[in-house]
């Protein structure tokens, strides 16, 4: 008997003390707004536009200033460069005294809806949402339309919320969302880029075997994600275009072909889809048992999804003696994300290039949002002045007023 | 073990005395009940007609490696299994102790090292670090253990909820330390060389690499253990009838513990061996390892039914599926229908082994 009286008036007190923080956040939230313009000064890069009076230009839209109790739904926690943006935006979040709370999706889109739901309801109203199901329309209208019933705002952030034929399909179909990334493709592109212009140098050393033809292997995340399909696909389109620029081939007879010419798909994927450094180095090792100098069909350049896997696929390449700095034969090997580990790789000469993406840009251009929206401000105008900060890094979509980038930029080490 | 020759005769003179019908049944129950053997010959002999280097010295080394990758965890799995159980924390034990090995085990020069003050490891602290992760993974299944054994609860909540904290601590460590969730690479030679160096006598010119020998000996301690210990015979009886085991002496509560504290010993290392084997390692790494693993137990004969299966059983279905992975690469097939390939075998391998157990009774 005594014991359940303690307990529930443990219980009552850890209640209590939970709502007195709570209520604390908030007022701490308050005080930190009207210094935002000084903290902004300290976080670096000068980004995250600074919280001038707002200005009402956006029109009727423009709603009154309030405090954010922030969201962020991440897709997955585990994921290595989403770990450095939570890392940049909790430090900037708590800087700016904003208050806020993190939530894993764990790659479900279920998971985050029910996350979302829960965090509704007890009164978050500023969802940072990095969207599980990359480019499902469904899935974002869902969550905004439960945000709007709730009155809170929605920023999707990093992964797509709509794929590039369907443009302001779902930003424009609503005032209170926002959209802060990057331009899925872009990736793509600029690796694509990066290898035909590293192949057009390198040509006569990168084609071992002589015969005219670099023969890829392609390592893709997981299927069905828009941006592993748009790096899949514009990396080798793009290079293939240099490269026939550069007098290598034709658009119809490339200079780049796939390394098995029975494989229709032209990627080998991670089963698990976990853009996983396994799948890649169990499929490299896989492929180097049938494939090497020896039978003059070696694979002559590698292409990842991520830079995870190429660690796994240079695992495999240097198990098989490639790959190891001086004296050893290197096959190139490009990736995305530009990791502290990749970037490791490419200072010793493992690896070949990668595509960066900046967490501190990311993290920025997120506080500017939520900066700037509980100051009033309208979706759109928010965009515009974060994109005023670093015009270099962020630029606002040609189609959609409400979806910043955030520019990716090739990284080789030089 | 019977002299195979004098078994083969006393088979065909039980076999004349046979009347037709039973002939036909003896051929019928033949096929199904080897029909693993027979799917493997099968797929092997089509995949040879395809494409004839999946005979080729370094395609029969790539198989050897991915089979002695796997096949530490499915051996500890299998007891699990063995005892009406599963394991479903396997997977993120691997992926914890992986990570803690890359950590301690980072070269001196690596590009983002998790602990800066560490030096350049040798063999020794190498193998200081083995200890540590048998150890740790020892423990959390040494705690599933003792939750299914103490409180009776199914293995597969215990360890769904094992899966999770470990998850959890994974994911604290990865984002500690300023690591924010990089990979973790940049390994020492020292532990490159313990796992992936080499050794073994070349094979075809082609050096096998150290963890296949490892496979070899965890292959003989756990066959060493099942067959000839009086804690293999007893997770046997304990896994066929707990209530029977107990009441003729056997300490079922400390057998169960025993029995996943061993599997925990095997994620382990293979935690350690993951992480050199595959050099960048993150919060993911492992992730859905224990499919893998229960599948090959399952197909290998290792019956959810408890109480039945062999070693020998769980290197067969390891074997299948690494075949089955090695085969549908050099036949080039289409992904999407690499899944269901994959599941069809699993479901069939099932089925045949259901079948026996309800002829059996």
């Amino acid at each position: 008997m005594n014991k359940k009286k303690l307990v529930s008036l443990f219980l009552a007190a850890v209640m209590v003390c939970a709502m007195a923080s709570c209520g604390s956040g908030g007022t701490e939230t308050t005080a930190a707004e009207t210094t935002a313009a000084e903290t902004e000064a300290a976080t670096e890069a000068g980004s995250g536009a600074e919280t001038e009076a707002p200005e009402t230009t956006g029109g009727e839209a423009a709603g009154e200033a309030f405090t954010p109790k922030v969201g962020v739904f991440y897709y997955s926690f585990a994921d290595a460069f989403i770990s450095s943006v939570r890392a940049e935006l909790d430090a900037a979040l708590t800087e700016a005294g904003i208050e806020y709370q993190n939530y894993d999706g764990n790659s479900s889109q279920a998971t985050q809806n029910e996350s979302i739901t829960t965090a509704l309801s007890s009164g978050t109203n500023l969802l940072l949402v990095n969207l599980v199901d990359t480019a499902s329309v469904d899935a974002a209208t869902t969550i905004i339309e439960q945000a709007e019933a709730a009155g809170a705002k929605v920023i999707f952030f990093n992964r797509a919320v709509e794929g590039d034929d369907q443009e302001g399909q779902v930003l424009n179909a609503y005032e209170t969302v926002a959209f802060v990334g990057t331009d899925a493709p872009e990736a793509g592109h600029l690796q694509g880029q990066m290898i035909g212009e590293y192949l057009t140098e390198n040509f006569d050393t990168v084609d071992l075997n002589g015969d005219g033809k670099i023969s890829y292997a392609m390592f893709m995340g997981q299927v069905g994600n828009v941006e592993a399909i748009y790096r899949t696909q514009y990396s080798v389109e793009d290079a293939v275009t240099v490269l026939a620029e550069a007098g290598h081939g034709t658009a119809d007879d490339p200079a780049l072909v796939y390394f098995n010419p029975d494989n229709t798909d032209k990627y080998q994927a991670d089963q698990q889809g976990n853009w996983s450094a396994q799948a890649a180095m169990e499929y490299m090792q896989t492929n180097l048992s049938q494939y090497s100098e020896a039978n003059g069909n070696m694979i002559e350049l590698i292409i990842c999804n991520n830079d995870n896997m190429a660690e796994g696929a240079i695992q495999a390449l240097q198990n098989a003696g490639y790959n190891n700095g001086e004296g050893t034969t290197t096959i190139p090997v490009f990736g995305v994300d530009a990791t502290e580990s990749a970037k490791g790789l490419i200072a010793a000469g493992s690896m070949t290039g990668t595509v960066e993406q900046s967490a501190t840009g990311m993290a920025d251009a997120l506080l500017g949002m939520v900066q700037n929206v509980a100051a009033g401000e309208t979706m759109d105008a928010a965009v515009e002045a974060v994109v005023g900060t670093n015009a270099e890094l962020y630029s606002v979509s040609e189609a959609v007023a409400n979806k910043l980038y955030v520019a990716y930029s090739a990284y080789t080490g030089e | 073990m019977k002299n195979p020759v004098t078994s083969i005769k006393e088979t065909s003179a039980r076999y004349k005395t046979l009347d037709a019908q039973d002939k036909k049944r003896f051929w019928v129950d033949g096929i199904l009940n080897n029909a693993i053997y027979i799917i493997l010959v099968i797929f092997l002999i089509y995949t040879y007609t395809k494409n004839p280097l999946i005979v080729s010295p370094s395609a029969i080394v790539n198989l050897l490696t991915l089979v002695a990758a796997n096949l530490p965890m499915a051996l500890g799995i299998g007891g699990c299994i063995v005892l009406t159980g599963t394991d479903l924390s396997a997977g993120r034990i691997v992926g914890l102790t992986a990570g803690l090995s890359a950590a301690l085990l980072q070269g001196a020069s690596a590009a983002n090292k998790y602990f800066e003050n560490l030096g350049e490891p040798g063999i020794g602290m190498v193998l200081l670090v083995l200890l540590l992760v048998l150890v740790i993974g020892g423990l959390v299944g040494m705690v599933n253990g003792f939750f299914v054994a103490r409180f009776q609860l199914h293995p597969f909540i215990v360890t769904l909820a094992t899966q999770m904290i470990v998850y959890g601590a994974c994911l604290i460590f990865y984002n500690s330390n300023g690591n924010n969730g990089q990979p973790i690479s940049g390994l020492s030679q020292a532990f490159r060389n313990f796992v992936t160096g080499s050794i073994l006598p070349k094979f075809g010119g082609l050096a096998i690499p150290n963890y296949v020998l490892y496979a070899i000996v965890v292959f003989i301690i756990m066959w060493f253990v099942w067959n000839k210990t009086t804690f293999g015979k007893n997770m046997f009886a304990v896994g066929s009838n707990p209530e029977a085991a107990n009441v003729s002496g056997v300490n079922v509560f400390f057998t169960t513990m025993m029995v996943h504290t061993l599997a925990g010993v095997t994620y382990g290392y293979t935690g350690l061996i993951e992480s050199a084997r595959i050099a960048s390692n993150v919060a993911n790494t492992g992730t859905n390892y224990e499919s893998d693993a229960i599948a090959a137990c399952v197909i290998g004969g290792v019956s959810f039914v408890g109480g039945t299966g062999t070693v020998g059983g769980v290197l067969l279905g390891v074997v299948l599926l690494r075949i089955i992975y090695v085969c549908l690469q050099f036949l080039s097939v289409d992904q999407n229908l690499q899944y269901v390939i994959k599941g069809a075998i699993i479901l069939l391998a099932c089925s045949i082994d259901m079948r026996k157990y309800l002829t059996r009774k």
